[in-house]
């Protein structure tokens, strides 16, 4: 039996028990449930999954995390932080220890060789299950060495061969031995045996713990797992939906023919029109071809408790490292997200999450002074909303320190005396701590790092196409809001005209759309629009795309980035649609305004603009 | 009349430990080899009942002495005494001929064990 066939399987089911470890491990440290019955469930699982593959020092690793867990589990040992601390050390190596043997070995055993070395209940059958036998089997001896003898396979090599000769003996498993043969060797004999005298030599051959006899017959027909002396987990982890892995290139593959498609399906609505009979085929296939492109899209969503999930460890590790006392919740997990921006977001939210701890929450002390519970609440939660996520970051922590905020300001020279002595709003504020090289904090501290500010965390959502906002009250908390979209190819977008031609301009990045009548200003050469208290730079698409200016422009919207706004000039607004974008890169000196094409709802083509790009380089 | 056996160690201290072993289990030490070349030498000159082969030794390993006896007389006795951590070379010394191994640091009752079975 080829174990490399069940690589993927062994992969998946212990990345998932050590995820279900390091978060039980956690919840360990809050006194909850039967989070040590958990834990000891997932280390045994993994320990089982491992020897049957071969990975014996994996195996080894999980058994001795598994024994520690038993002992907390019989009340001999008790859950402190150092302990969780080493115990977390322990889930880390074992984390490594798979990867490294994933990585590095090939499966070393062929079928259910489950090590009786540290399993030493597991049954003779549950071993003998997967493994080949030959035909005429009638009779299968199991022998068992003793866990602690030296070089097992030279020790089963000489069994076999003090067996040489015999009347029946067919053969043996395995026939040859790596180095961490787990120490069960199969017999198979046919026709009448003496079982005695089989014994004996085998005993005599040194080394042996036990000797048992089966027929085939005991055999279960299907290949078992580790017999577990455990009862299984309640609340069921079982799932009934199949998976399959796909290399993500080939989605991209599919979605990218998807897209050719659409073109060639848009000429033929384009042509076709002319000729009535076809209009009806030519508008069902763009239905389906939109839904094919969806479903590629839903297949490269994955639900955000794949980075959740190391996010509690995160805080954990922060929080002993300054001395807090919190309580991380994480809600909404399940929400789904493409994986491209998934990966993207795990940064960020560490960056967050540090900051709250070390910034946001008080002391224990400080709290109980305040009145205050002693430990500070943190929550992280998702929502879906429409086409976008939402993730919230929540602490109940001290809240902004505006003054403090406003005096820094002044000192870097980002606000005037006048404006220093406001108190600014929320927008403000954040508009100033995301500010490059702004931190409020006196000292770099260990745990929230240096070099990587706020700015970063704001640069990396916008450039992923989403949003950060903040809120907070002084004494209460401070709340962080990051809007996502769902995918990278999928987009909010509104459409407008500028001479004539259609263009598309994703929301993320635009506050607002007004009336250009009677609002622009002209200081010198440069035209500005007012808006309410600012004075934004006024920029005129027809320009930028070197189309005919005769006309003037009816409307503007009001682009953002970072604390830069600036107005686009636009002849008309059209409305608001779901586009997906077909990115592409530009050669250099060629469109730079455009970040890529898209199919607008009733089929024509049209330009994605970059506002970003535009902003910069007018 | 007692057995005979040849040691083969490049450590004194081993065959000096080994010797002790065995004379107290009853064998006559016959000889000691420090290369696995002179013990196939002196394999052929004293023909002991016994012999005790370090895996690791100058000149020629402990494995193509094995070899080289087995050659000679097929019916030779030999015990392999191997270092923690020499599977894949014990396995060979067994494939080529040895009858049994020990696994350093000895305990003198798993050496007598051992010796017990390969001249059963």
């Amino acid at each position: 039996m080829d174990m490399r066939r069940f690589l993927d399987l062994y992969i998946a089911e212990t990345q998932e028990h050590l995820r279900s470890l390091s978060r039980t491990l956690l919840a360990l440290e809050s006194g909850s449930g039967d989070a040590v019955g958990e834990a000891f469930r997932s280390a045994h699982t993994i320990k089982g999954l491992s020897a049957a593959m071969g990975y014996g020092d994996v195996a080894q690793m999980a058994h001795k995390l598994e024994d520690t867990l038993q002992a907390m589990r019989d009340g001999t040992l008790q859950a402190d932080a150092q302990l969780i601390d080493s115990l977390l050390r322990e889930a880390d190596a074992l984390d490594h220890a798979v990867t490294h043997a994933v990585a590095n070995l090939a499966p070393q055993l062929d079928g259910g060789a489950i090590a009786t070395t540290i399993v030493p209940q597991s049954t003779a059958v549950a071993a003998l299950a997967a493994v080949p036998m030959p035909e005429r089997t009638t009779r299968i001896a199991v022998v068992r060495l003793h866990p602690d003898a030296p070089v097992k396979s030279a020790r089963a090599m000489l069994i076999v061969r003090g067996l040489a000769g015999r009347d029946g003996l067919l053969g043996s498993h395995p026939e040859e031995y790596a180095d961490d043969f787990d120490g069960i060797l199969r017999i198979f004999f046919t026709g009448d045996v003496d079982e005695g005298s089989i014994h004996e030599t085998v005993m005599r051959a040194g080394d042996v713990d036990t000797i048992e006899f089966y027929s085939p017959s005991d055999i279960a027909p299907v290949a078992s797992t580790t017999p577990s002396p455990v009862p299984p987990a309640r609340g069921g982890t079982v799932r009934p939906t199949r998976h399959v892995r796909v290399d993500e290139a080939r989605l991209d593959g599919v979605q990218e023919s998807l897209g050719e498609l659409s073109i060639l399906q848009n000429r033929l609505h384009i042509g076709g029109s002319a000729r009535n009979g076809d209009v009806d085929i030519v508008d069902r296939m763009r239905g389906l071809l939109s839904e094919l492109q969806l479903a590629v899209l839903t297949m490269r969503m994955v639900p955000l408790s794949e980075t959740f999930e190391r996010l509690p460890r995160v805080v954990r590790d922060a929080a002993r490292m300054c001395d807090k006392e919190i309580d991380f919740r994480v809600e909404g997990d399940e929400v789904e997200l493409d994986r491209s921006i998934l990966n993207e977001l795990s940064d960020p939210l560490i960056h967050m999450l540090r900051n709250a701890v070390d910034h946001g929450i008080e002391s224990p002390e400080e709290r109980e002074a305040l009145g205050k519970p002693r430990r500070g609440q943190l929550l992280l939660r998702a929502e879906r909303e429409r086409n976008s996520v939402r993730v919230m970051l929540e602490d109940d922590g001290r809240g902004v320190d505006r003054k403090r905020v406003m005096a820094k300001a002044l000192k870097l020279g980002l606000v005037s005396a006048s404006e220093a002595a406001t108190i600014p709003s929320d927008e403000e504020v954040f508009r100033l701590l995301a500010h490059p090289g702004f931190s409020t904090a006196d000292q770099v501290t260990e745990v929230s790092g240096r070099g990587v500010g706020l700015d970063a965390v704001v640069n990396r959502v916008r450039a992923l196409g989403g949003a950060v906002e903040m809120h907070s009250v002084d004494g209460a908390g401070t709340s962080f809001m990051i809007r996502l979209p769902i995918s990278l190819a999928l987009a909010q977008a509104l459409r407008v005209r500028v001479a004539g031609e259609n263009y598309a301009i994703p929301l993320t990045h635009l506050s607002e759309a007004i009336e250009l009548d009677g609002m622009i200003s002209m200081d010198g050469d440069r035209e500005y629009v007012r808006l309410r208290e600012d004075t934004l730079p006024l920029i005129r698409l027809r320009r930028i795309l070197l189309a005919d200016r005769s006309q003037a422009e009816g409307a503007a919207v009001i682009a953002e980035m970072g604390e830069r706004r600036a107005a686009l000039a636009v002849d008309e607004l059209v409305g608001r649609e779901q586009i997906l974008v077909k990115n592409f890169d530009s050669a250099v000196g060629t469109l730079p305004f455009f970040s890529g094409a898209t199919l607008l709802d009733d089929g024509t083509p049209a330009l994605v603009l970059d506002p970003l790009s535009v902003m910069q380089g007018r | 009349m007692a057995k005979t056996v040849l040691i083969c160690d490049d450590a004194l201290f081993m065959r000096t430990m080994l010797a002790d072993i065995l004379k107290g289990a009853g064998f006559e030490v016959l000889g000691e080899a420090q290369t696995g070349a002179e013990a196939v030498v002196r394999y052929k000159e004293l023909k002991p009942d016994l012999v005790t082969m370090d895996i690791v030794m100058p000149d020629m390993g402990g494995i193509d002495a094995v070899r080289a006896i087995m050659k000679d007389d097929p019916q030779a006795k030999i015990l392999m005494c191997s270092a923690m951590g020499q599977q894949a070379l014990v396995i060979e010394a067994i494939q080529a001929g040895a009858r049994d191994f020990v696994v350093k640091p000895f305990q003198p009752s798993r050496v007598l064990e051992a010796v017990q079975r390969v001249m059963g």
